[in-house]
């Protein structure tokens, strides 16, 4: 047991940095959870539009009154570095300026120039809102061209604009089951970036210390037996694997008040078998012997380059595909895919799952290879080398 | 001797593992990371594209038709359509093919899968249809014999009703950000460089610091050589990374690239004299003064967006002066600027702010560390 | 030779409560090896500091070389070499580089910058390990490495604060004979320990400290006839009545007897034929012995004598 506790003791100076980690985490995604809607209603977007009314005449006035039906009126100052600021950070989608003889021209018919925007990029909110000013100055044009006055014109026009298409949302059933929404999926998709920094930042550092080689000689020494000793050190390794993971998975089930059920479970069983791999890597990258700062280097490279790279930080979708080939030869990647599966991102289908489970056991499978190769090369019949190859047979 | 000590701190500084490792090697590795993730999600999301849309005939409807033909034949169509079977269609949708599709029929109507722009613009396309039949429509009752010049008003002018006042010929990509101050961070890891300067010339933090305070080699000279030979290697490492950013990783800056240096190496002077700073000032062991700063630095970048883009505007919103002091912020917004104003005055400005700090902390830094004896060693 | 290098005249430092140096007097001589012997936490690293205007004191002054010693001294402090307790060495410099550094901070006049650290590198022993990083030399050889960043410059004054600890004894050999060496050469040395051996074998004067001061103070022969013990009798005998024990402890200048484990131990103070009295009793007696052999006392009984048996294990 001397082993053990001297582990935790390890252990223990590491976990203010990785309950930071952990907090950080978990307040994210309350965050996201909370923030999310359920329902399956279509609702338009609304810009956020900022209108310098130059003209300042009743018509220009009913403009500005009808765009924010449909859209938020920001007000801004009218400082061009501001404007620029706030449509860079899109904050502002749209900066619309009225320009003066706004009124006169659209009674003379005059569509050309009515207006100006401050103009930064061609997005799809420019080009939306370009639209609908074509749209609205023509309908207005139209009705003074029947003969109406140019009030009435407004009016008419503005309620011609309100026709609303019927939108419908489609919904493929594929036989999942709620209980796992795309909501909660977020919450299981951010979770190797967790698994990764906490696991590798406190395992590792225990094995390194551990292994270190006067403390190795030292420990040689003792009476304690060899195999003994490296399994206290793996149990311990385990347990805290385990004790991160049954954290998360508890937590998870707070967020999603309620206990896991149906396909929630697949999702439960992908995290425990992505922890063991990070576990697995942990060994093998330790098995190195990494200086303090390599080791830091090495699992803020791992943690977010695989976050990066397999679409935990951003949904796969909007990787290239060069990237997605690349990112096939992480285990990170196998997970999210079972995890997009689960959360019907992409359709759900239980062999590809098991599919992606079996990916993720032949990474384990190869890390302890790796490991056992490493070790043997380093240092045969040293204390974890041992370990690793009793753990591979049973 | 100045020279014999700087000399010195340089080759010291080169062999410095830590130095390649936080200044080298990690804003490659997360700069690579952050070209694969941000490198192509402004021209998928924001910037414009025609949206691909499938159309499900119900009904014969000649007119949609039309209209749609005449779309996809312009320059820069708005939507890229293709006339399919429901099943088709229903299929293309749920693949993430298209983006929603319309059936024509007596009514138009719109079936999409996500709640977007993109959605909210096709349901304004079926929508500007509808109005359109029903302001002719309209004008067919009341005023027949105006009818043909209400369809010229609706139909005849293609030009926009109004101009674009381009602002900015620099990059629009936001997610550009990040690698704003991806290099803000560099600049500001420069601080641990600095905390080195005073654990070398303190004789209370080192034992290295006691023997130099014991010989005649003047303090103040040597720390100034010290901080020199640390904004010659900092000066290094700003030069690798803008040099990646910009050549390997392809970021566009703009078209002032050669400013971007300057301010970069400035940056990095003002994230070295940081560290002397707090080095000098706390009364700390190395380790603990090492963790300030870092954390320290990590927590300005964090407030300049480097884990979240919108940070920085929001708070420019709540505590806008707070921009102007925080210098991972303040080198960001270099960039930015250098980016997107057309004048210099606002570059100017925030390189006068970067320079004002940094001689502020490397004058305190001599005030506190020209401190001549120690209460222990 | 008879000009005073050093004079610590009343310092008195404290850390808080605890008084780390209680009016401490110190005068050193140019041309002496000059030890300051004292346990652990007895105030000798806290005396080297101070002298060296490291540290801040609360009162008294400080000269050497007849001028009052402050930070900004650096006339004085060009004279001066310092080999610290603990080693300082930049871990990213080669040997070579290390000891140029330290050189160039002294002397700026390149050419002969480069004699004299390839002179220092000579004199302790570098040569296979110029381009050697510290981290891959042994304790040994970076205990002389800092030595040789230390007295690469040639100076007047040289401070050792315990430059031999964790060294083997070749190593520590050499050292010794290096600092006699320097000094031969016309370095005045001044040299803290805790180890007796290497006092005795190369101080000219010693000063034993204990508690922030100066208990003692004198070369090797007044320091030990300032203590009682003069001789130690030895003799080894299978079998000793209590009464002839008695007999032998009333002897003129035997102040203490004892029998332990069949050997007869007697501490003798001044007086001549001391063993041949104690025979005579034993003669008396019938009593046959063994080996019999006397010591005189060593530096070490005076360190002990005059600083107390207790175990010493405050910080230093």
């Amino acid at each position: 047991m001397q082993v053990f506790k001297a582990m935790f003791k390890i252990v223990k100076k590491r976990l203010p940095s990785a309950m930071v980690y952990i907090i950080v985490f978990v307040t994210i995604s309350v965050l996201v959870t909370n923030a999310s809607s359920k329902d399956n209603q279509f609702k338009a977007s609304r810009m956020e539009i900022s209108v310098f009314d130059h003209d300042d005449t009743p018509e220009s006035r009913a403009l500005t009154e009808y765009l924010g039906k449909n859209n938020d009126i920001v007000e801004i100052e009218d400082d061009k570095d501001k404007i620029i600021d706030a449509l860079y950070y899109k904050k502002l989608n749209y900066a619309l300026i009225i320009n003066e003889g706004y009124a006169e021209k659209l009674k003379a018919g005059e569509t050309a120039d009515l207006f100006g925007n401050y103009h930064l990029d061609e997005c799809f909110s420019t080009v939306y809102i370009g639209q609908f000013l074509n749209e609205y100055t023509s309908s207005i044009k139209a009705y003074l061209a029947m003969g109406k006055t140019s009030d009435e014109a407004i009016a008419l026009a503005e309620e011609a604009l309100s026709v609303q298409t019927e939108v419908n949302m489609l919904r493929v059933d594929k036989g999942g089951n709620s209980h796992y929404s795309v909501d909660f999926a977020g919450y299981f998709q951010y979770m190797p970036y967790v698994l990764i920094s906490v696991i590798l930042a406190v395992v590792c550092q225990v094995l390194v210390t551990m292994n270190k080689k006067d403390i190795r000689y030292r420990t040689n020494c003792s009476c304690i037996k060899n195999s003994k000793y490296t399994a206290q050190l793996f149990i311990g390794s385990g347990l805290f694997v385990l004790a991160v993971w049954l954290l998360l998975i508890a937590v998870g089930a707070v967020l999603n008040e309620e206990m896991y059920t149906g396909r929630a479970w697949y999702a439960v069983l992908n995290s425990l078998i992505f922890s063991v791999i990070v576990a697995a890597m942990a060994v093998f990258i330790a098995s190195f012997d990494p200086k303090d700062n390599v080791l830091s280097l090495i699992t803020q490279i791992t943690g977010l380059g695989m976050s990066f790279f397999c679409g935990i930080f951003i949904p796969m979708d909007v990787l290239s595909d060069g990237v997605l080939s690349v990112a096939r030869f992480m285990p990170a990647y196998w997970y999210i895919r079972a995890n997009n599966m689960i959360a019907d991102i992409e359709a759900f289908d239980k062999d590809k799952i098991f599919q992606c489970y079996a990916m993720q056991l032949a990474f384990i499978a190869a890390f302890v290879t790796l490991t056992l190769l490493v070790r043997r090369i380093r240092y045969s019949g040293a204390s974890i080398g041992t370990a690793v190859k009793k753990a591979a047979v049973s | 001797m100045f020279l014999h000590i700087l000399k010195y701190e340089l080759k010291n500084g080169l062999r410095t593992k830590d130095l390649m490792i936080w200044l080298i090697l990690f804003p490659i590795a997360l700069g690579i990371c952050f070209k694969i993730a941000f490198g192509s999600i402004y021209d998928k999301t924001e910037k414009f594209s025609s949206i691909p849309v499938a159309i499900v005939e119900e009904n014969e409807n000649e007119a949609f038709r039309q209209v749609i033909n005449s779309i996809e034949s312009s320059e820069e169509p708005f939507l890229k359509a293709s006339f399919v079977t429901r099943e088709k269609a229903e299929k293309l949708l749920d693949d993430g093919e298209v983006e929603g599709i319309i059936f024509s029929g007596d009514e138009l109507s719109l079936t999409v899968k996500e709640k977007g722009l993109r959605e909210t613009m096709l349901k304004f396309f079926t929508e500007q249809f509808t109005v359109r039949e029903r302001i002719i429509s309209d004008a067919i009752k009341t005023s027949p014999e105006k009818a043909q010049e209400v369809i010229a008003a609706l139909t005849e002018n293609t030009e926009s009703s109004c101009r674009d006042i381009p602002v900015t010929q620099g990059n629009p990509d936001l997610y550009i950000q990040y690698f704003y101050n991806l290099i803000a961070m560099v600049a500001l890891f420069g601080c641990n460089t600095g905390v080195h300067i005073t654990i070398q010339n303190q004789a209370d933090l080192s034992a290295l610091g006691a023997r130099n305070n014991c010989s005649p080699a003047h303090k103040s000279v040597s720390i100034l050589a010290c901080l020199a030979g640390s904004f010659i290697m900092q000066t290094f490492c700003m030069i690798l990374c803008v040099s990646f950013v910009a050549f390997i990783l392809k970021v566009d800056f703009g078209d002032r690239l050669l400013l971007v240096y300057p301010a970069a190496i400035l940056g990095g002077i003002l994230g070295v004299s940081f560290g002397f700073f707090v080095g000098s000032l706390a009364r700390v062991g190395e380790k603990a003064k090492t963790a300030i700063v870092t954390s320290a630095a990590m927590l300005m970048c964090f407030c300049s967006g480097l884990m979240m883009a919108n940070m920085k505007l929001f708070i420019a919103e709540k505590m806008p002066w707070f921009n102007n002091i925080n210098p991972a912020a303040l080198i960001s917004d270099c960039f930015y600027c250098l980016n997107i104003y057309e004048d210099y005055g606002r570059f100017i400005s925030k390189l006068i702010n970067i320079a004002v700090i940094t001689v502020i902390f490397i004058f305190l830094g001599f005030i506190s560390s020209r401190r001549k004896k120690y209460a222990s060693v | 030779m008879e000009n005073t290098v050093v004079r610590i005249k009343d310092l008195v430092k404290r850390y808080g409560d605890l008084i780390a140096l209680d009016h401490f007097e110190l005068e050193i001589k140019d041309g002496e090896i000059f030890g300051l012997l004292g346990p652990n936490g007895s105030g000798k690293t806290t005396t080297i500091n101070c002298l060296l205007s490291l540290l801040s004191f609360d009162k008294g002054d400080i000269e050497i070389f007849g001028k009052k010693m402050t930070p900004v001294s650096y006339d004085i402090k060009k004279e001066i070499g310092v080999i610290m307790q603990n080693v300082a060495v930049f871990d990213e410099l080669t040997v070579y580089e290390n000891i140029d550094y330290f050189c160039g901070l002294y002397i700026s006049d390149k050419a002969k910058r480069r004699q004299y650290v390839e002179e220092a590198i000579k004199f302790v022993g570098l040569e296979d390990f110029r381009k050697f990083y510290p981290k891959k030399l042994s304790g040994g050889l970076l205990r002389r490495l800092n030595i040789a960043c230390g007295i690469a410059h040639k100076p007047k004054l040289i401070i050792l604060d315990e430059p031999t600890v964790a060294v083997d004894p070749q190593s520590r050999n050499r050292i010794l004979e290096g600092i006699q060496e320097l000094n031969r050469n016309g370095a005045t040395v001044i040299y803290t320990s805790h180890y007796m051996e290497e006092v005795e074998q190369i101080c000219t004067r010693i000063a034993i400290m204990d508690k922030g001061r100066k208990v003692a103070e004198g070369t090797k022969d007044e320091l030990k006839r300032m203590i009682k013990n003069t001789e130690t009798i030895t003799i080894e005998i299978l079998e000793l009545p209590g009464k002839v024990l008695g007999e032998v402890a009333g002897l003129p200048h035997i102040y203490d007897a004892d029998y332990v484990d069949g050997r007869l131990v007697l501490s003798c103070s001044g007086g001549k034929h001391n063993l041949t009295r104690v025979l005579d009793v034993l003669h008396k007696h019938e009593l046959g012995f063994g080996r019999v052999y006397t010591e005189l006392p060593t530096l070490n009984d005076v360190f002990l004598e005059i600083t107390g048996k207790a175990l010493r294990d405050k910080e230093d």
